[in-house]
């Protein structure tokens, strides 16, 4: 059952999960906020596709443009929703993040269509390799590839630049941050920014595999992003790829090993499994002794 | 004129209860003999959101924590309420999958109802213990995950449920006055509760919960009667919801719904029962308005397309500028109080 | 005389439903080393935090080298010169010596100048040198706090505030704190200083104001104050202090 073919798809899909929680875990850091609309930033960038499809842009701007879409409006949200509320009660900001999920999947609703639009991707996505026997699809080693080179970028970000430090020291202390000079809007934006390049990105391989978009497409990956990021300890980037990874494993495991009557089931046994390994260890995987400061 | 004077002191003690049943006894009043039946019908619906809403509120009011899973025990009360009272012939044609013990059930609405709260409160009671340890973001994304574990058995269950089928044929029952009076009763227990020793533990362990398990406060404890309790009253009010609404697929307890049972908790003020009742009200008449907003641009045919989602995208907008204006809500957390009455409202006051 | 370099004028100041600051009043001028004396509660941090920006005070004006800095953000602030060595010390405890260093720069990097002010951080406390490639969080206290006054001073301040520095240090160490306030005021750096210890706190200042209940209660030059009130009464003395009630 282990085989080199479970191998490559685990490690796509935890990938893919694993890009998801960063972008989640970064906004969460620094503002403490579980950003609800961050699923709506994946459907843009699917929405994005099919638009740039329409007017026939070539596949390599197609992808830029949809990285570009999302982060534009996880931007427009930080500015237009998130940063009056900031300073207000956490309930405040979740509820606030609702709403912004909200009102995104109805405007796309309005000005598109509430139906399924299909997603047109390049070739090479839909092609498929044969390593040692195994036929596996070339999207999922573009995926395994893809998150590399971005986790890369990242951590290098994070921890090499002083934009990282602010970034780091912003999710630790952020008054005493701002007391460096820092500017609070600037580390909170750059967050956002981040978050939604690793949303775009990863809404191109989410589309991709079902090669369609439609206003609830944010639902699901919001849902693994949350599951991935508590797993794995909310509190680091760290954690959030480690629960990324182990969610895709769960989830392969669950998909082969659950009898053929109970697989649609399998959703719930995940996040039964999930509530149950919170109950013991609710500071996920990976700890961190951050503290629970908010931002005022 | 003793029990005069009796009335007038309690109303006096419990001044927010009553500045809260009385409006809604009279414009209940006023709606039936007065109203047509589109505000009938509103009026009813505003009633039943009532209900759930506070249900909603008496956990997320008075432990500080905010809870996705609640609409998730609405449904539950719904569908049990719904297969215990439903004619088992409906059954057998409109659930070709139940199990046969299910539809052969039949029981009269009213302790239909009530058996539906009680099986929330159970469902509450076994699953809720250990996660009311988990506060803040991971406590709201346990509750979250505990809702799509709901929705997922909800959509795949067809044995009980239709699966993501609709469940028809649920006897009609809910009518402005058992809405009205279920509203009510909520109030009551909302307020009994929040006043109660135990609702009292709860809310200082909202303010904080390290100083109020300092002075020997099980806040696990305390958070868990609020749970089992808020879950009896959200079973209780799904019951009601579905034998108005007679037809409903596990959809009416999910992401959207939450987000109009949240917006209404929120907008009014989650700290408090008054800031409920205010923000049900609110959100009611919003969403009426624009939904005749939507359904005359539509009527009109002025647009070469149907507009789908305008209520839910202006309320969106509402509920961010609400939350920028007041972020506590409309009342902020405050139960309406009246210091005193004065002599003038005795009479009405003495009549409750 | 000048104008002094800071100017708080009648700031009010509450957090949420609580007033903290009922109307103070101070002055610093450039090249004075002063105190603000107190009992917990009287009001000190709260000055503070409304001189930074942290807190916005309800009312009343902070005025900084003739500018109105009065509800400005926190990080224009620091800029404008002001540096604040926060209670409890605050370091980033995941992020490294050099990274809190190089984030103390972050109000006045200049790249020419960064390097040599490293190695004169490395002169005043050689044991950040030593430390430099750990984690904040794994530095001792007294350690941290060398960190946190390094970090402050990274920014070239005109005016460093430093508050309740000796808070949970051992009596060596917090000699040292104060060794060094000393050598700071030599330099002629401006300081204000927030501290409980109020003996030793007059042995370092030219001028000290004591506040109660959110108001100033007596200020003048450190002789003045050791004249006006009886340091060895229950207020002064320090430790014996908490919940003694104040008396003037």
């Amino acid at each position: 059952m282990i085989n080199l073919e479970f191998v490559i798809n685990t490690l796509s899909l935890g990938s893919l999960y694993a890009l998801l929680a960063v972008g989640l875990v970064l906004v969460y850091g620094i503002l403490k906020l579980v950003n609800f609309a961050y699923g709506e930033y994946l459907m843009v960038a699917g929405y994005a596709i099919y638009l740039s499809a329409i007017v026939g842009a070539p596949w390599w701007a197609t992808l830029i443009i949809a990285v570009a879409a999302s982060m534009l409006v996880s931007f427009l949200t930080e500015i237009a929703a998130f940063r009056p509320v900031r300073t207000k009660s956490m309930d405040a900001l979740l509820v606030t993040s609702f709403a912004v999920s909200i009102f995104l999947q109805n405007v796309v609703l309005l000005a598109v269509s509430p139906r399924a639009r299909a997603v047109p991707l390049p070739d090479f996505f839909s092609k498929t390799v044969v390593i040692g026997g195994a036929v596996l699809p070339l999207r999922n080693l573009l995926i395994i590839a893809t998150t590399a080179v971005v986790l890369a970028l990242l951590s290098f970000l994070m921890k090499k630049t002083v934009l990282g430090m602010a970034m780091r020291a912003a999710a630790d202390k952020f008054t005493t941050t701002r007391l460096m000079g820092v500017p609070a809007n600037f580390v909170i934006s750059a967050a956002f920014l981040i978050s939604g390049f690793l949303a775009g990105v990863a809404g191109i391989f989410w589309v991709g595999r079902s090669g369609s978009v439609d206003p609830l497409t944010g639902a699901a990956p919001l849902l693994i992003a949350f599951i991935a990021t508590v797993m794995g300890g909310m509190n680091s980037p760290i954690g959030a790829v480690v629960g990324g990874f182990v969610y895709g494993l769960l989830f392969n495991i669950l998909s082969i090993t659950l009898p053929a009557s109970m697989i649609s089931y399998r959703d719930a046994f995940m996040f039964a499994i999930v509530v149950l390994f919170l109950l013991f260890r609710p500071e996920g995987i990976i700890r961190r002794g951050y503290t629970e400061e908010r931002v005022g | 004129m003793s029990i005069i004077q009796r009335s007038l002191e309690w109303a006096r003690k419990h001044s927010t209860a009553v500045q809260l049943i009385v409006p809604l006894i009279l414009v209940g009043v006023l709606v039936q003999m007065f109203g047509s039946s589109l505000l009938v019908n509103v009026y009813t619906f505003f009633c039943v959101s009532l209900m759930m809403v506070l249900g909603v509120q008496v956990f997320m009011g008075n432990s500080g924590i905010l809870s996705f899973l609640h609409v998730g025990f609405v449904g539950v009360g719904a569908y049990a309420s719904g297969i215990l009272s439903t004619p088992p012939a409906v059954k057998a044609m409109g659930v070709p999958n139940m199990f046969q013990t299910l539809v052969d059930l039949q029981i009269p609405v009213l302790p239909a109802i009530l058996l539906g709260g009680i099986v929330a409160a159970i469902i509450a009671a076994v699953i809720s213990y250990p996660m009311m340890r988990l506060s803040d973001a991971v406590g709201v994304i346990t509750l979250f995950a505990t809702l799509i574990v709901f929705h997922v058995i909800m959509t795949q269950w067809d044995n009980v449920t239709n699966g993501p089928r609709t469940f028809f044929g649920v006897p009609e029952y809910t009518t402005l006055t058992v809405a009205l009076v279920g509203a009510l009763l909520m109030i009551v227990l909302a307020y009994w509760f929040r006043e109660s020793s135990m609702g009292l533990r709860v809310r200082a362990s909202r303010d904080d919960r390290h100083a109020a398990a300092a002075t020997g406060i099980n806040v696990v404890r305390a958070r868990y009667a609020a749970f089992v309790l808020s879950a009896l009253m959200a079973g209780l009010a799904g019951g009601v919801w579905a034998h108005f609404i007679t037809s409903f697929s596990p959809k009416a307890f999910y992401m959207s719904e939450m987000f109009v049972l949240l917006s209404m908790v929120v907008i009014g003020g989650a700290g408090s029962i008054s800031g409920a009742v205010i923000g049900t009200t609110v959100v009611t008449i919003a969403r009426e308005v624009l939904r005749q907003v939507e359904a005359s641009i539509n009527n009109a045919h002025v647009l070469s397309f149907e507009v789908f989602g305008l209520t839910e995208l202006v309320m969106a907008i509402l509920m961010v500028a609400v939350l920028i204006w007041r972020p506590q809500g409309i009342i902020g957390g405050q139960e309406l109080k009246l210091s005193r009455f004065k002599f003038k409202k005795k009479e009405e006051v003495s009549n409750v | 005389m000048t104008t002094p370099m800071l100017k708080v004028d009648d700031i009010h100041a509450s957090y949420g439903a609580v007033r903290a600051l009922h109307g103070i009043s101070l002055e610093v001028n450039e090249g004075e080393v002063v105190a603000l004396l107190g009992i917990n509660g009287a009001g000190k941090s709260t000055t503070l935090k409304s001189i930074t920006g942290v807190l916005r005070p309800t009312s009343g004006s902070v005025t900084f080298l003739g500018e109105d800095i009065t509800s400005r953000s926190p990080e224009k602030i620091v800029k404008r010169g002001i540096s604040l060595v926060p209670e409890g010390r605050e370091i980033f405890g995941a992020l490294t010596v050099e990274e809190n260093l190089r984030l103390g720069a972050f109000a006045s990097y200049h790249r020419d100048r960064y390097k040599a002010d490293l190695k004169e951080m490395f002169e005043l406390f050689p044991i950040l040198e030593e430390r430099f490639h750990q984690p904040g969080g794994l530095l001792s206290g007294g350690e941290q706090q060398m960190l946190a006054i390094a970090r402050a001073l990274m920014a070239h301040p005109k005016l460093l505030m430093l508050d309740e520095p000796s808070l949970g240090l051992s009596p060596a160490i917090t000699d040292d704190v104060f060794a060094l306030i000393t050598s700071l005021r030599e330099r002629g750096l401006t300081i204000l200083l927030v501290e409980q210890n109020a003996e030793r706190a007059l042995e370092v200042v030219d001028k000290a104001y004591l506040l109660a209940n959110g108001l100033v209660e007596v200020s003048g030059t450190a002789d003045d104050i050791k004249k006006k009130v009886d340091i060895a009464s229950v207020y002064l003395g320090g430790e014996d202090a908490e919940g003694g009630e104040v008396q003037l």
